[in-house]
């Protein structure tokens, strides 16, 4: 059976590989090597949306960064693994990127239970973590390598609170709580402000991730006749509180969170009965800083679609590890100590005023308002008071 | 691939083998069908973090109280399977997943929908234990595991699950207290899986409601038909195979779950007895010649 | 008061519409069918598919049963048949695998974000006795009405009806007074995704959205629904429905949302078994 094959062939395919392998071998200078950052985000499986949202707004910030000639000649490779919505294969992934791939910073596109078990391996192994929109309290407790680029859930909820309280004026309101570390923590903020403005809660009901049929609730809702329905869902849920309430014929002021900063999720959903709903979020559609208009601008040249709250967060948690990068190198300490420091740094979701000692982030919170379908700036929330969390 | 990984990989195709080991005992050896275990690997679990940091007990201490929580919990739910039978059952054991995970979601005293966080790496006589002897010990609990799963099969224990599994009415008349062994029979499996809870938590150090969701007893069910069901082998090698491969298909990327998903269907279809079952065709080609019953039963 | 019965009611008839196919599944072969919940979403996206193209919701129904019977007769010609000596067991991790597959295959071909599925009736929302019904309410409870009058029909009154009803006593005894367990079988299949089609569809166009995850939650769900209805029997299960739907409003909307939706359908299952061990309707085994 080897007649086919000849010494002469041998030689051949051997001169051939020994050519390939010192083209694209040792020969190359380890200045060119490329640098590698990790992103982990649910893929596949119940949160696939997001994860594809946080994917394509890396990929893209990577081609520009690459083709604008790389980290000081270097190129960034991104390394992307699948956590699956699962913290199991989060605490893997993890692993895999930080020993596997010698990843010098990880990111986080991924939900909060996922986030806050791979920041425990984040921070045992000293490789800088950055968060872009997992909102579980504890998340940077894991310690100094673990920071979050978008602001607390109970920081936004008070926010909220406050433009509830103070912008719109209401009286009374009507509360529908996520049951998730998500929603509650938004509603504990939101509450404890507005209620310290004076605003009363008339009815708090919770519901669970998926929840579809809000009308029981809401028909009690109507009879109570709250000034403003504050929910904490996600894009689904939100749409169909909305349209449900539309079709009950409740004209209440609603008023949601980041969790309905989504064009497919949320606004194709809901249709009209969007129009007026007031948002919470961090990415401002009417912004004039250059960063944010070309990012809205080039995802949807490239994908076809409006980008949404999930991809603009991971895009600027990517973004500030390349600008550490750019800054300091690849160390892990000095990285850790030039986030510390970006003080005024201005990225798609806002200008970051500081970092707390824990790795909290402190920036403004834009409210958005729905106008034919779209999101459109209504105003922001930028009480330093507020924002500390 | 670097050490951590694979330590982290191993540990959780322990805890997962575990979880196997002792449904079998419940489902394949007593024939009672369970599709809420997670349940009570969650108890385990929040039992164990709970009195480690609110009490302050040892891991030591914890742990065999955590078991004793899962397994009497399981006893009540081996009282309900004397009432509902059968398929109804394993609906009736969906339901009570169902009914724990929601506990643990709606009462603050569980942490809520925020988990429980700080839990810690335990400690061996003061030193607390590195992640690749954590890894040794979850290995030294599968043997141990494993081994009970032996003593009860061999035993009259054993005999008298197989004669209920088989035939209940003539297990009656033949004078077994089937109601006795049954409750002994969920008792001990979710004691079991209360100790994968324990070594979950506490290798995890943070845990969430989510972490115990039905899905989880449903892979753990997986595993055991994967592997065999009814024999000691076949829910290991069924853990070992079905908690590596969401590793093992990551080259795939975007269509991992679907093969995932794909593979589950295709070794059900055409290996229904379990890849390493008394039929399995990797046993015949590894012993050579037709299928030999390897079975605990006196055949 | 009204409109909470009228919202228990449109909750109900969804339940029902999903539930009957999967009794009747385990009517006859006795396998708890998961991948139900697939067919459900295959159904939907099916649907959308062809309302896209033609514009016209009554070919989006037919297309999407049309599709899902396909798809029914394939998993039981091909997966469950040749399963049906193993344990009982087996069958339903091939569906739960089945199910992964399926709900994969959605996001692959439809993509992750969600899709709306916008369909315009003749009227938008009739209000009578203080309470507001949608259009799509209506069609809902209409749509229910005509298929379990049409299962009812073909059941109790045709040929074949009379075989699936002696199947479902006894399959051995009916084989040998000489039914034909095959066509039984393909044509209990046919029915149960089909009708499961309709309420992916249906669903579909009530929350004005398609996605792959949808099925997620009906997939263990249902079985609380014909488990109470007693495991196989198709009165019960529409009766189980309703019950569950009215539960479930009503604890919502007199206690909140004191527990989750689902852990509310499975105390209310799990009470009623201690109770009856059977279901509702069932008969002792």
């Amino acid at each position: 059976m080897m007649k086919g094959i000849g010494t002469k062939e041998l030689i051949v395919v051997w001169i051939a590989a020994v050519m390939v392998a010192g083209i694209g071998g040792p020969s190359s200078p380890a200045a060119a090597q490329p640098i590698k950052i990790g992103l982990m985000a649910p893929l596949t499986g119940p949160a696939a949306a997001d994860g594809l949202s946080a994917k394509q707004s890396c990929e893209m910030l990577v081609e520009q960064v690459n083709a604008a000639g790389g980290i000081n000649g270097r190129k960034i490779e991104l390394i992307v693994y699948d956590d699956q919505f699962d913290s199991k294969q989060a605490v893997t992934v993890a692993q895999k990127m930080i020993e596997g791939d010698k990843v010098v910073a990880g990111v986080s596109g991924s939900y909060s239970f996922t986030t806050r078990a791979a920041a425990q391996v984040f921070q045992e192994e000293k490789i800088p973590f950055s968060v872009g929109y997992a909102l579980h309290p504890a998340i940077t407790e894991g310690g100094k390598y673990v920071f979050r680029v978008t602001v607390l859930g109970h920081v936004q909820g008070r926010a909220g609170g406050y433009a509830a309280g103070n912008l719109l004026k209401v009286k009374t309101v009507s509360m529908l709580i996520q049951d998730n570390d998500f929603g509650q923590s938004l509603a504990s903020g939101f509450r404890e402000q507005a209620e310290g403005l004076g605003v009363k809660v008339l009815s708090a009901d919770k519901f669970k991730m998926g929840e579809k049929e809000f009308s029981p609730v809401l028909t009690k809702i109507k009879q109570l006749n709250p000034d403003l329905i504050y929910n904490t869902a996600y894009p689904i849920d939100g749409a169909l509180i909305l349209k449900q309430a539309a079709d009950l014929g409740i004209k209440t002021q609603q008023m949601g969170s980041e969790g309905l900063d989504s064009t497919k999720g949320f606004l194709d959903v809901a249709g009209k009965a969007a129009e007026g709903i007031i948002i919470t979020t961090n990415l401002d559609r009417d912004s004039k800083a250059e960063i944010t208009r070309k990012y809205l601008d080039e995802y949807q040249k490239k994908y076809g679609f409006a980008p949404d709250m999930t991809g603009a967060s991971t895009y600027d948690a990517l973004l500030m590890v390349i600008d550490a990068i750019k800054k300091v190198g690849t160390d892990a300490d000095k990285i850790v100590d030039a986030f510390r420091a970006m003080k005024g740094w201005q990225g798609v979701t806002g200008q970051i005023q500081a970092f707390t000692p824990q790795g909290e982030v402190i920036k403004n919170v834009e409210l958005q308002v729905v106008r034919s379908n779209v999101f459109r700036h209504f105003g922001v929330v930028s009480d330093l008071k507020l924002l500390t969390p | 691939m670097g050490l951590g990984y694979l330590t982290t990989i191993g540990t959780l195709v322990c805890i997962y083998a575990i979880l196997a080991i002792s449904l079998n005992i419940i489902s394949g050896y007593a024939g009672q069908a369970s599709l809420g275990h997670a349940a009570f690997f969650g108890i385990g679990a929040y039992a164990s973090a709970l009195l480690t940091l609110k009490l302050g007990i040892g891991f030591w201490v914890a742990a065999p109280l955590a078991m004793m929580a899962a397994g009497a919990i399981g006893a009540v739910v081996g009282v309900i399977s004397l009432r509902i039978k059968g398929d109804f059952l394993a609906v009736t054991t969906i339901g009570i997943n169902f009914v724990i995970v929601t506990v643990f979601e709606y009462s603050d005293f569980f942490g809520g929908a925020y988990g429980i966080m700080g839990i810690q790496y335990p400690t061996l006589f003061g030193v607390k234990i590195s992640k690749g002897y954590y890894l040794l010990m979850c290995l030294g609990f599968v043997g141990l595991c494993a081994l009970f799963s032996l003593l009860v099969s061999k035993s009259w224990l054993g005999l008298a699950l197989e004669a209920i599994r088989e035939n209940e009415a003539a297990a009656e008349a033949s004078g077994i207290n089937c109601a006795k062994f049954k409750i002994i029979a969920f008792a001990f499996g979710c004691a079991w899986a209360g100790l994968a809870g324990v070594l979950f938590a506490h290798f995890m150090r943070f845990i969430t409601p989510n972490d115990f969701a039905f899905p989880i007893s449903i892979t753990i069910v997986a595993m055991m038909v994967v592997g065999g069901i009814g024999t000691l082998r076949g829910p290991i090698l069924g853990a070992l195979l079905m908690a590596a491969l969401p590793e093992l298909l990551r080259p795939l990327a975007n269509y991992r779950l679907l093969f995932y998903g794909g593979l589950i269907v295709l070794m059900t279809r055409f290996q229904p007895q379990g890849l390493f079952g008394d039929k399995a065709f990797i046993l015949r080609m590894l012993l050579g010649r037709g299928p030999r019953s390897m079975r605990h039963s006196g055949d | 008061m009204v409109q909470q019965f009228l919202n228990g009611i449109i909750t109900g008839s969804l339940y029902a519409l999903i539930a009957v196919g999967l009794t009747m599944v385990y009517g006859i072969l006795r396998i708890l069918h998961i991948a139900h919940a697939a067919v459900f979403v295959g159904g939907a996206y099916i649907g959308l598919v062809a309302y896209t193209f033609t514009g016209s919701l009554v070919l989006a129904l037919i297309a999407a049963a049309a599709g899902c019977s396909v798809l029914g007769y394939l998993i039981q010609r091909y997966l469950y048949t040749p399963m049906l000596t193993e344990e009982r067991i087996v069958p339903l991790i091939a569906s739960v695998g089945l199910f992964i597959l399926c709900e994969d295959l959605f996001r692959l071909l439809g993509g992750p974000y969600i899709r709306a599925f916008k369909v315009d009736l003749w009227f938008e929302k009739i209000a009578f006795l203080e309470a507001v019904v949608t259009a799509h309410q209506v069609l809902i409870l209409i749509t229910t009405a005509v298929c379990l009058l049409v299962v009812y029909a073909v059941i109790s009154k045709t040929k074949l009806g009379l075989a699936w009803q002696a199947t479902a006593q006894d399959m051995d005894t009916a084989r040998a007074m000489g039914v034909n367990i095959r066509q039984v079988v393909t044509f209990n299949f046919i029915i149960a995704s089909s009708i499961a089609a309709i309420a992916g569809v249906m669903t579909a166009i009530n929350y004005n959205s398609v996605l792959p995850t949808m099925g997620s939650v009906i997939s263990y769900k249902m079985f609380a629904i014909v488990v109470l209805g007693g495991m196989g029997s198709i009165p019960g299960t529409v009766v189980a429905s309703l019950i569950i739907g009215m539960s479930e409003t009503f604890m919502s909307a007199y206690f909140g949302f004191i527990m989750p939706r689902d852990a509310i359908a499975f105390t209310a299952m799990i009470l009623i078994l201690i109770v009856r061990p059977q279901g509702l309707f069932g008969r002792a085994r």
